[in-house]
């Protein structure tokens, strides 16, 4: 294990940013610490690195503990072996491309013939090769980008830090240096502790996402077993997009395991089918939300509902292209509206009625 | 959720590194060069035996600086003499600040380098150099009128005559120097949206851009009372004639009589003192929250387009670019090549003897090299410590950083007299300090103190549009604290420092109050050697010295310039 927090906790004034934090990073590992603005992973990056003393709890860097509020342990950042890259990328205007990455080396007292060897050797696995005497301040945004990972992972870190590292690129750089990031973890091994409020980049690069919300942490786990079981509504709706519908339990357990929901508002009288969500049993009677993910939600081939189908009747409010498909906004029952992904291959026109299909299995029930 | 919050700040680790007792060492010798005088100087005005006899405590002071008829009447004239000066210099500061940094006035970049020029004149200088223009007898404007029209309208010596001077050394030019950045620096879109509504160039002026800088525009004003109460050359030597006292003459005029009447001056001093507190705490209120960012060139502030305007602006500009550097370096220049000061009418009135005088004078040379010595180590020693206090203020978690940071602002509350004299009972009082009594070294530290206020106040808002990650990157890069203070920050903020330096170096080359009581002949520079010819009725040597101050500071403030100094409170 690289890293531990045990019930970490950091106080600004009146607010808890960070409020009794458990966390475990296994080695080799790409962790991300996923949520809105304010949640309190930038925090927990900053205590890791040292940049600010813990109000309680714990934290343990491979085994050796660098901070701990009962045990008043403190360890300063230069003394933790960390690598950071930072999200303005924080690189030195006065030094050229080959000084900043050589400054942790020369810290570090290491001969000169093996700094200017490992710097070449990093510059050149980021494609920054040949820039050496270049000042910093010509790179571009994705050189900088490079060059800040360069000068944190030149002196063989324990943990690499990324703080929102590819907000300040543009959407096209941002998907390439995700792929670069990822094979470049993979190729190195370093175990890598990432922070975004992206949930396309925390998804697509991490091994283990912590889902974090005031403070706390909601649900660590795999990016796929987030997105198809999570335990809570809020990372269910903070990851990709969920159709939500009200309605009150009408049948508790079916022979199929299956729930039965009568759905209120607009479409009072139908009823969807679904299985349990993670929370507790729900009673007949009991007030409730059914979840789907837009992409699992079909258009019937032919216009007849039946109640055994599991569909519901829609017309097209809205219609957008996005290139890969269409994205439509669809009116349920006259007052809900809900999002639709709809593929290239068919025509569709706004005002077209859809018979929808929710296959049991995708939809799941929560309490409301 | 926020009750437990006592429980877990109770706990917390108390930590002993080398960053707290740096920050204490530092926190605890500030203190003792401008708190520990400062209560010497409230102690000292309840103490009302005459000087050499056995301490005597009283109200006695008090009682003079309020009941004494002379001591009424400069209170009065001081808040008189602020109030009209501040009146007068602040539309016309906002009026050209804007000219400068929003229109597209032609050569607006040297103009405001001329008003920063003007800043540095010494004020002693330009006040010889109107008296050459106003004096009621021999003043050139005065006579060239009455041959004209066969009066002679102006008197330097009058209340007016010390508001034009004033006006024009401190008052206007300080307040230009900084709101211009200030104003090139607002975001253009406020005024872009608003002459996109359809608002003209003036209305959007007058209702957009004042109103959006009007807490700069006011926190300038304050920083200008502040210095106003401060003055002392021009009212030394404009207002004595015509026995005209305010706050710094009067403390002067009952230190420097036969027998010194400390109680009253310093309880003035503590007047002086209280007025100003409010003044600095609004001030730093004012510029609590402000964010300094760096530059990104994101927008392109688009200049207004002045139009027909531009010739009229223009030559307001530049009538008043000629009044507060070009009269003064002129005259000033005449002044020392005349056989008597003053007399513009006498047959052949030229010399070089003035000059020669002065550059062969014994006194002179050592003055000189006092005031190089002076000016250099104040330089240096003002860099180190005022950038420790400013990083510390704006960068540690240190627990006295907002105490120290109070503590950099109090010599602007002080009277540069009062602060001399304070150090001189420091220096005199502490037996370990005795011997640095009569050294420049004494006067270096009065100097670095005078300078604080200034110096701490640009380096912080360097540092802040610094960004702290940059350091912090190097903390984690494994760099100790002390080796980023030394590796980043310095080097980043060496054009900011060497600024300061040189605004140090001039303030130290220029400074009059802060070391009038704390020169001997031994440490004496230049400042003092032209108040000490004034004295001695040597006009014409003293205004060669003044020339000389005069070109150092410019030289100075080339220099600053050159270095990049941009800075204000944008």
């Amino acid at each position: 294990m690289v890293l531990r927090l045990d019930g970490v906790t950091k106080v600004f004034g009146a607010v808890r940013a960070l409020d009794g934090a458990s966390l475990e990073v296994e080695r080799g590992e790409i962790f991300t610490l996923l949520g809105p603005s304010g949640c309190g992973k930038t925090t927990t990056l900053r205590l890791v690195a040292g940049l600010e003393h813990p109000d309680a709890g714990e934290i343990a860097l491979r085994g050796r503990v660098v901070a701990s509020v009962p045990r008043r342990v403190f360890v300063a950042p230069h003394k933790r072996n960390l690598g950071m890259v930072f999200q303005s990328y924080a690189i030195w205007p006065h030094m050229n491309v080959f000084e900043n990455v050589a400054y942790p080396l020369r810290l570090r007292g290491v001969k000169r013939s093996v700094v200017a060897e490992k710097v070449t050797r990093v510059l050149d696995l980021v494609g920054l090769a040949g820039l050496d005497e270049r000042g910093a301040t010509l790179l571009s945004g994705g050189q900088m980008q490079r060059l800040a990972l360069c000068r944190a992972l030149v002196y063989e870190p324990d943990l690499l830090l990324l703080d929102e590292p590819f907000s300040n690129l543009d959407a096209k750089l941002r998907e390439q240096m995700r792929v670069e990031l990822k094979v470049l973890q993979r190729r190195l091994g370093v175990t890598v502790l990432f922070v975004t409020h992206d949930q396309i980049e925390a998804l697509s690069l991490s091994d283990r996402i912590a889902v974090m919300q005031r403070g706390r942490v909601e649900q660590v786990g795999a990016p796929r077993e987030l997105y198809e079981r999570p335990a809570s509504a809020f990372v269910r709706d903070f990851l990709g997009q969920t159709v939500v519908l009200r309605g009150v339990v009408r049948e508790p357990g079916a022979r199929d395991g299956t729930i039965t929901v009568a759905l209120d508002g607009g479409l009072a009288g139908s009823t969807l089918r679904g299985h349990a969500g993670p929370a507790a049993a729900l009673a007949a009677g009991a007030p409730a939300h059914l979840a789907i993910r837009p992409e699992n939600i079909e258009v019937a081939g032919d216009g007849r509902s039946t109640p055994e189908a599991n569909t519901l009747t829609g017309t097209i409010d809205a219609l957008l292209f996005v290139g890969d498909r269409y994205e439509a906004r669809v009116v349920l029952g006259g007052e809900q509206r809900i999002l639709m992904l709809l593929p290239r291959a068919r025509e569709w026109h706004e005002g077209q009625r859809l018979q929808l299909t929710f296959p049991p299995q995708t939809v799941s029930v929560w309490p409301a | 959720m926020t009750t437990a919050t006592p429980a877990v700040h109770r706990r917390r680790v108390p930590r002993i590194d080398t960053q707290a007792v740096l920050c204490t060492v530092v926190l605890g010798i500030v203190a003792f060069c401008v708190v520990f005088p400062v209560l010497l100087v409230m102690l000292q005005s309840f103490q009302v035996a005459p000087p050499g006899q056995p301490a005597k405590y009283g109200l006695d002071g008090w009682r003079a600086a309020f009941d004494e008829p002379g001591l009424r009447a400069a209170l009065l004239n001081t808040l008189k003499v602020t109030f009209v000066r501040q009146l007068l210099s602040l539309p016309l500061a906002v009026l050209i600040a804007w000219l400068l940094a929003r229109t597209d006035l032609p050569g607006r970049r040297w103009l405001e380098f001329a008003f920063w020029a003007a800043f540095f004149l010494p004020s002693f200088t330009v006040t010889l150099s109107w008296i050459l223009l106003l004096d009621p007898e021999y003043g050139l404007i005065n006579t060239s009128l009455a041959r004209l029209v066969g009066t002679a309208p102006f008197n330097i010596y009058s209340f007016w005559g010390i508001v034009w001077v004033h006006v024009l050394t401190g008052s206007l030019t300080v307040k230009v120097i900084l709101l211009t950045p200030a104003f090139r620096h607002m975001n253009a879109s406020f005024e872009e949206a608003s002459r996109v509504a359809g608002a003209s160039t003036l209305r959007t002026a007058l209702r957009i851009t004042v109103p959006v800088m009007a807490p700069v525009i006011l926190s300038v004003l304050l920083l200008g009372t502040m210095v106003s109460l401060q003055t002392f050359e021009v009212e030394q030597v404009l207002g004595l004639p015509f026995r005209f006292f305010v706050f710094s003459t009067m403390i002067y005029d009952l230190l420097v009589t036969r027998v010194p009447r400390y109680d009253a001056a310093t309880a003035l001093a503590v007047v002086i003192l209280a007025a100003m507190l409010p003044l600095v705490l609004a001030q730093q209120w004012l510029t609590r929250g402000r964010r300094y960012t760096t530059l990104t060139g994101q927008f392109q502030n688009q200049p207004h387009r002045l139009g027909r305007w531009r010739a009229p602006a223009l030559a307001l500009v530049l009538a008043l670019v000629s009044i507060v550097l070009g009269v003064p370096v002129v005259f000033a220049l005449l002044g020392t090549f005349m056989k008597l000061f003053g007399f513009f009418h006498i047959a052949d009135p030229w010399t070089l003897n003035n000059w020669k005088t002065v550059l062969t004078d014994e006194l002179f040379l050592r003055s000189l090299h006092n005031t190089v010595v002076l000016a250099v180590g104040t330089a240096v020693a003002a860099v180190v410590v005022h950038s420790l206090i400013a990083y510390i203020a704006v960068r540690t978690r240190y627990a006295g950083r907002r105490a120290l940071d109070f503590i950099s602002w109090l010599p602007f509350t002080v009277p540069g007299i009062i602060l001399g004299l304070a150090l001189l009972w420091l220096f005199l009082g502490v037996e370990m300090l005795k011997p640095l009594y009569g050294t420049t070294t004494l006067l270096i530290v009065a100097g670095v103190i005078a300078g604080m206020p200034l110096g701490v106040q640009i380096i912080k808002s360097g540092l802040l549009q610094l960004g702290s990650e940059l350091e912090e990157a190097s903390r984690i890069a494994g760099a100790s604290w002390w080796a980023t203070y030394r590796r980043i920050v310095l080097r980043l903020m060496a054009p900011t420092l060497m600024a300061v330096a040189m605004i140090t170096f001039v303030g130290a080359a220029r400074n009059i109050g802060n070391f009038a009581l704390l020169t001997t002949s031994a440490n004496r520079p230049l400042s003092i050697l032209q108040i000490d010819y004034i004295a001695q009725r040597k006009f014409e040597e003293a205004v060669v010295v003044a020339c000389i101050i005069m070109f150092i500071s410019l030289a100075g403030a080339l220099l600053a310039r050159l270095l990049g100094l941009r800075s204000g409170l944008g």
